[in-house]
């Protein structure tokens, strides 16, 4: 079957669901949302360009890895 | 007096600001114990509902330092800082969703004082009430669309109608006619493998938002070649929690008519409703 599904808030067992799982992420947080006006927000432009660079960036596994070890050592 | 070129960032050294996460109804926010709520987006710093009148959000403090307009533009530039501290804003606004109809906040609103969110609570409240209650018992599901180049061209002639129709006319036609009506089926396959593919991305579009409360198509900021194709639609549905197998059995369905088409689809979630919590007036 050709249909994937990726519960981003379960836990992922494999690295490269969890690596799918970080790029779809940082593109929801980082990209979409609603932006109250605070008092620092970021501008939608740079936050695209951000997101593009870090897509880039992310795509070595190495970084990949630590920041999920990162975001593993934050959450438990 | 010395004339200080950036008086602020003087000023930033060890103080705080509050980063904000999101916003949901006080009533609920006092039903969650942010004891148990997981890290903030800084270390040491712990999560508090800041409440005014029937909304509360979600914030907690970080030091300007990294988080002043200064620091954060030099720190957005580091992958990994950034990375981590977006991860650390997911899980956060996560939690609360499984638990509260939240407002979802994108990453990097912060504010100076915690008066200011007060005042932003109290003078968006009507705005953000609303979409409180839009959101309510729902949540936001992923669904990107990859297409295959060389299984949609292997397969267009059975896919297109107009090509199956030119087909079959050739093998009734005399050698001559059947010669020149290939000749044309070939320099319309490009053409018509295009139509095929936008079509059957509108008719997910159109399946899936008839089984969600919203649907939107987002931007693909970045078109890049993966395992799964290449990417060419990506959509947001807002779903009610009680429709999600439906919404779910409609979009496994989609992709098993698809599939010989070279079309792939993938489902993610839940998320938070980043993509459904805009409202007018609200967005700066």
């Amino acid at each position: 079957m050709s249909f994937e599904q990726i519960i981003v808030s379960g836990n992922s067992d494999s690295l490269e669901e969890s690596e799918l799982s970080l790029l779809e992420t940082l593109d929801h947080v980082l990209n979409r949302g609603l932006v109250i006006a605070g008092e620092i927000t970021i501008a939608v432009a740079d936050i695209d360009l951000i997101f593009i660079g870090l897509n880039v960036m992310l795509s070595s596994v190495e970084t990949a890895q630590e920041v999920l070890r990162n975001r593993q050592a934050k959450t438990e | 007096m010395p004339v200080i070129a950036h008086p602020m960032t003087g000023e930033q050294k060890n103080q705080l600001g509050y980063y904000v996460y999101g916003i949901a109804e006080s009533v609920a926010a006092r039903q969650l114990d942010v004891s148990s709520f997981p890290a903030a987006i800084e270390d040491n710093a712990k999560l508090a509902w800041v409440t005014a009148n029937d909304l509360a959000a979600l914030a907690s403090e970080v030091p300007l330092e990294l988080y002043g307009e200064e620091g954060l533009a030099e720190h957005l530039t580091d992958a990994t800082w950034t990375a981590v501290r977006a991860m650390r804003h997911e899980t956060v606004v996560e939690y609360v969703a499984k638990r509260a109809s939240v407002v979802p906040l994108r990453f990097g609103t912060i504010y100076l004082e915690r008066s200011s969110i007060e005042r932003m609570l109290n003078e968006k409240g009507r705005e953000l009430a609303q979409i409180i209650e839009r959101l309510r018992g729902r949540e936001e599901w992923g669904v990107n669309v990859y297409w295959d180049r060389a299984t949609l061209m292997a397969s267009i002639t059975e896919v297109s109608p107009r090509l199956r129709e030119l087909a079959r006319q050739a093998e009734a036609a005399s050698p001559g006619q059947a010669y020149l009506m290939q000749k044309k089926i070939e320099t319309l396959r490009v053409d018509e493998a295009r139509t095929a593919l936008n079509e059957i991305i509108d008719g997910l579009e159109q399946t899936l938002s008839d089984h969600a409360d919203e649907g939107k198509r987002l931007r693909i900021l970045k078109v890049e070649a993966t395992e799964h194709g290449e990417l060419k639609g990506k959509f947001a549905f807002l779903v009610k929690r009680s429709q999600f197998e439906e919404f779910r059995a409609a979009a496994e369905r989609l992709a098993e008519e698809n599939a010989a088409a070279g079309v792939r689809l993938e489902l993610t979630g839940p998320w938070p409703a980043y993509n459904f919590s805009a409202e007018t007036g609200l967005q700066s």
